[in-house]
């Protein structure tokens, strides 16, 4: 098989993609938890001594103790979705792994791919005698899987990892302000452009390994941006009024009442609906509304310290107004964007799609099994 | 003709449930019969049972992640799209999956 051919059939986009759909809930989760915790003065605990914590520091451990094992999650995840269940005990124990030699969540992920191939592969060249056939998944798998991928991570990949992530962190934290304000545009505006798709989340799965490094702007300008997005789409119906448009129908109108707080809660997807309607004028408002949120963010440093919460993110920060002041650049950019650039509809809603208008598809986009 | 399915996206709360309604819509449109089962991040919903799949023509799985039970599918024809392109363009799909199976 050819290269390309190998590297469609191993699909590591797909496993990712998969790992990712299961580490979400716990993100969102344990990361509100956390932000609860830390917004009402809690900060997170080592242990937790009975006697010896309140309330608020008990939500910020348990969120942080959960955020803790998020290489764990991913390595399970992808090691899971390419070999199947057999996949999941390699992936526990190289996650682990990873985290022991400090790999952190790029570990994780390396990790989750090597553990996973490994089973897969011992699944399918390792012929036993009948009478082990029930030890494979139970005893022979998991034990092979795990040692290999585990030791391979702690005595040859872990390390250079770790040391790879630290120069990454080094170098982001050594940037100047004009390449904050790049790197900020970059990644408010990029994470946006599938609004809470693969991109979006590849990049999320990036931002989340820098802050576990203590690096916190980049995954606080990705979830600013998906809170301000659809808040700010919100906003474009006022800002529209001003200029006496009527840009939203009435189907979107609803649509947006529920997107809104959604997006108050850093939940970006309910305003899809109502971009697809008119994508092309979407993206363009989303991404310059969010470039100019990222850019906010990481040049005034905006750092909330979890990965999650929309507005509950703002009172983790060391200085809560910069992350304000970000979202709502965002939210007035992209309404008033959008305002501008969107086209009166009527009220009423009228239902088809023209096949003239969508994309053509190649024929590399389907596969037939 | 008789189109069976799946939409699974990453996050599963809105990109499954709306390539499922487009699908459906522009099958509708183009005569078909259409069932579309969801594996979203509440579970599976609107299964499909043997029946379904034995009279289907064709299967479309429009997923992101991998999916639970695909080993239903065997000895079918399967078409495996991303959501994204069931979403932008349900009717150039639905004719695409009319040439594959030829009808």
């Amino acid at each position: 098989m050819t290269t390309k051919e190998i590297w469609k059939a191993a699909n590591p986009k797909g496993h990712l993609l998969t790992a990712i759909s299961f580490l979400i809930p716990i993100v969102c989760g344990a990361g509100f938890i956390i932000a609860i915790g830390m917004a009402l003065g809690g900060t997170a605990q080592d242990a937790l001594v009975p006697g010896k914590f309140d309330f608020w520091q008990s939500l910020a451990t348990m969120g942080g103790k959960a955020l803790g094992l998020l290489p764990v999650v991913i390595a399970c995840g992808i090691s899971g979705s390419i070999a199947g269940k057999p996949g999941i005990a390699p992936g526990f124990v190289v996650g682990l792994a990873a985290n022991a030699i400090s790999a952190g969540f790029i570990g994780g992920m390396i990790g989750g791919y090597l553990s996973g191939y490994i089973a897969l592969g011992i699944i399918k060249n390792v012929k036993v005698p009948n009478w082990a056939r029930g030890l494979m998944p139970t005893l022979i798998v998991p034990l092979l899987a795990s040692l290999s991928s585990g030791l391979i991570m702690i005595y040859i990949i872990g390390t250079p990892i770790g040391a790879f992530t630290d120069a990454l962190t080094s170098f982001l934290r050594s940037m100047s302000t004009s390449s904050n304000l790049i790197v900020g545009a970059l990644i408010g505006g990029l994470c946006i452009l599938d609004f809470g798709g693969p991109i979006n989340k590849t990049c999320f799965a990036f931002v989340l390994t820098l802050q576990a490094q203590g690096v916190n702007e980049p995954v606080t300008a990705l979830q600013l941006v998906n809170t301000a997005t659809p808040i700010g789409f919100g906003f474009a119906y006022f800002v529209a009024k001003l200029f006496r448009k009527n840009i939203y129908n009435n189907e979107e109108i609803e649509t947006l009442k529920s997107a809104v707080p959604m997006g108050v809660v850093n939940i970006v997807e309910g305003s899809i609906p109502i971009v697809m309607n008119d994508i092309v004028r979407g993206i363009i408002a989303a991404v310059i509304g969010g470039a100019c949120g990222g850019a906010v963010t990481m040049v005034y440093g905006a750092d909330a310290t979890v990965p999650f919460g929309g507005f509950l993110m703002l009172p983790t920060m060391s200085h809560p107004l910069y992350g304000l002041m970000a979202l709502l650049v965002n939210i007035f950019v992209t309404g008033v964007v959008y305002a501008i650039i969107k086209k009166d509809v009527p009220r009423e809603v009228i239902k088809e799609t023209d096949v003239e208008d969508e994309d053509d598809i190649s024929l590399d986009d389907i596969k037939i099994q | 003709m008789n189109i069976v399915g799946i939409s699974a996206c990453t996050v599963g709360i809105a990109h499954t449930y709306i390539a499922q309604e487009k699908i459906e819509a522009a099958a509708k449109k183009a005569g078909d019969t259409v069932k579309i089962e969801t594996q979203g991040t509440i579970g599976i919903e609107n299964p499909l049972t043997e029946e379904d799949i034995a009279k289907a023509d064709i299967v479309l799985l429009a997923v992101d992640v991998q999916i639970a039970g695909e080993e239903r599918f065997n000895g079918k024809k399967v078409v495996k799209v991303p959501t994204q392109t069931a979403i932008k363009s349900p009717n150039k799909l639905i004719a695409k999956l009319h040439e594959l199976a030829g009808k």
